[in-house]
């Protein structure tokens, strides 16, 4: 299948600075990619030449294999969200999706639909300066949503989400993705997106410093796997059967390096070892992203 | 576009601002219309041009019309509201055009409005003090007619303006400053060249009979140059500035 979407050498300048520097990547269909890096890095800058609302000063941003410009009804092929204020507040939620909706030819009950889909049902027909920050994230879901599209792309989706908020967006998106649909989402932080995600790409200063599925980059970490189980000695021993390395955080929890949190737990079964907790180490996730996006000492 | 058309409707339709708007100038244009009614003696009044200027108080509409075209387009911005409109309508020369169609329709609803308040209650005030209207018919059409036309024109300038500004309190500013500022300072310093201001140039469209106005066609001609004007400037600018 060809790639959803294509940068090619994307660069952006503003006057003297450039925001975006010879960026070339490529998504491919069913995934979800956090497009990640500091404040300040070209995120969002990639992401608006991405969605037409900005001229690349050299290369070009493709989906579905033309500019998002030139693409026919893009909105029903293309849903995105870049910022989460982005509402009339005097203008009811339902009404904001209406009149997004009309300019495509999406008739209103769609609008009724999406509300439903990101749980604002009942607030539809409130005038959008009473929602709060989460149902401003999840009205802006619902607009991406409004056409159907086979592509997300979210800045910064989880800003303002609380925690329940943050899991419902995950599962909400990994449910998309299953659906042979794509995602890219940013983040300034791996840590929040790393149980979403099935790849990265890390950019600073515009420039992409790492492109690899979220399953490389956790092999590089020491230590990436976390598992709490109820017997950490029998559960070591299984690991070391399997060539795995594991040091012992505390009593009941090993740290696991160089695998993933599916084979530590096919592990852990076949040891017949109840496991009480297993994620990727989000902190050490975080040092590497700390690593990789901040500036070496020269 | 007729998908773009009805989407910017909605828009007018589904804040409070356009109600808001409506409601300042029903208010103004009773509180101006009861004044000049009231306030005239009744041989002034029995007077053609200045029942013509009674009469033609509803054109105050252009001004509430150009506010609305300018806030259809800075709340975009204001409220960011620009981007999922530009999202769903990537030719921006659409969105343009729709806004200033919408805006061109909302300013003609505007001005019936105004219209008729204005002769309901200039009719009664007349009626009442016992004042016949000297008016021919053809100074009330050209009055109706020129205001309707002017107040339409003036929100289509307002939507081009309010494209090329952005910004909502620099566009509400620069419109009242240019309507009821520069072109009566024109106009009153250099009559030649103020009198091809909007303002006056709808003055000559109702039928104004003022000193050194143009020719009412060659007003209306003016009119439709500015609201030409600005939103093919709005156009030029729009087709090449990034969406923030």
């Amino acid at each position: 299948m060809p790639p959803v979407v294509v940068a090619e050498s994307l660069t952006k300048r503003f006057g003297g600075v450039v925001a975006v520097d010879d960026l070339s990547f490529e998504l491919e269909p069913g995934t979800i990619t956090g497009f990640l890096g500091p404040n300040g890095a070209g995120k969002t800058t990639t992401l608006r030449m991405l969605l037409g609302l900005a001229t690349p000063t050299a290369g070009r941003a493709l989906v579905f294999g033309q500019t998002y410009a030139e693409l026919d009804h893009a909105a029903l092929r293309i849903g995105a969200v870049l910022e989460a204020t982005d509402f009339h507040p005097g203008r009811s939620g339902r009404d904001h999706l209406r009149m997004l909706g009309q300019a495509v030819g999406v008739p209103d009950s769609r609008a009724d639909e999406v509300l439903a889909l990101v749980e604002l049902a009942d607030a539809g027909g409130r005038r959008v300066k009473g929602y709060s920050l989460g149902m401003r994230q999840r009205l802006g879901l619902a607009t991406a949503l409004l056409g159907e599209p086979d592509l997300l792309v979210l800045d910064e989706p989880a800003n303002g989400l609380d925690p329940e908020g943050v899991r419902w967006l995950r599962d909400f998106l990994r449910a998309f993705a299953s659906q042979g649909r794509t995602v890219l989402v940013s983040s300034h932080a791996l840590a929040e997106v790393a149980q979403t995600v099935d790849q990265v790409l890390i950019i600073r200063r515009g420039r992409l410093v790492v492109e690899s599925s979220l399953e490389a980059l956790t092999a590089r970490v020491g230590g990436a796997v976390r598992v709490r189980s109820a017997d950490s000695p029998r559960l070591a021993a299984a690991l070391s059967r399997e060539q795995l390395t594991s040091t012992k955080s505390d009593e009941h929890v090993l740290l696991v390096s160089g695998a993933t949190t599916e084979r530590v737990g096919e592990i852990a079964f076949a040891a017949g070892v109840p496991v009480h907790e297993l994620v990727t180490d989000g902190s050490s996730l975080e040092e590497i992203f700390l690593e990789l996006t901040t500036e070496a000492p020269s | 576009m007729i998908a773009q058309l009805k989407a910017e409707l909605l828009k007018v339709r589904s804040t409070r601002t356009t109600a808001g708007l409506l409601l300042g100038m029903v208010a103004l244009i009773l509180l101006f219309v009861l004044l000049t009614g009231l306030l005239s003696s009744v041989d002034s009044l029995s007077m053609a041009e200045n029942e013509r200027r009674l009469f033609s108080i509803g054109a105050l509409a252009g001004i509430f019309g150009a506010l609305a075209g300018v806030l259809l387009v800075t709340s975009e911005y204001r409220y960011g509201t620009i981007r999922p409109t530009i999202l769903f309508t990537p030719r921006r020369e659409r969105v343009l055009a729709a806004k200033v169609i919408a805006a061109t329709l909302a300013g003609i609803a505007f001005g019936v409005v105004a219209e008729a308040i204005g002769w309901a209650l200039g009719y009664a005030i007349l009626s009442g003090r016992g004042i016949s209207l000297v008016l021919t018919g053809g100074d009330v059409v050209q009055l109706v007619l020129g205001s309707l036309g002017g107040v339409a024109l003036w929100a289509a300038m307002g939507a081009g303006l309010g494209t090329i500004l952005r910004n909502q309190v620099g566009g509400v500013i620069t419109l009242l400053a240019w309507g009821f500022v520069v072109n009566p300072l024109l106009f009153g310093l250099v009559p030649s060249v103020g009198r091809f201001m909007p303002s006056y140039a709808q003055d000559s469209l109702i039928g104004l009979t003022t000193q050194h106005l143009l020719a009412p066609v060659a007003g209306g001609v003016v009119l439709v140059g500015w609201a030409v004007v600005l939103a093919a400037v709005g156009l030029a600018v729009t087709a090449r500035r990034d969406i923030a």
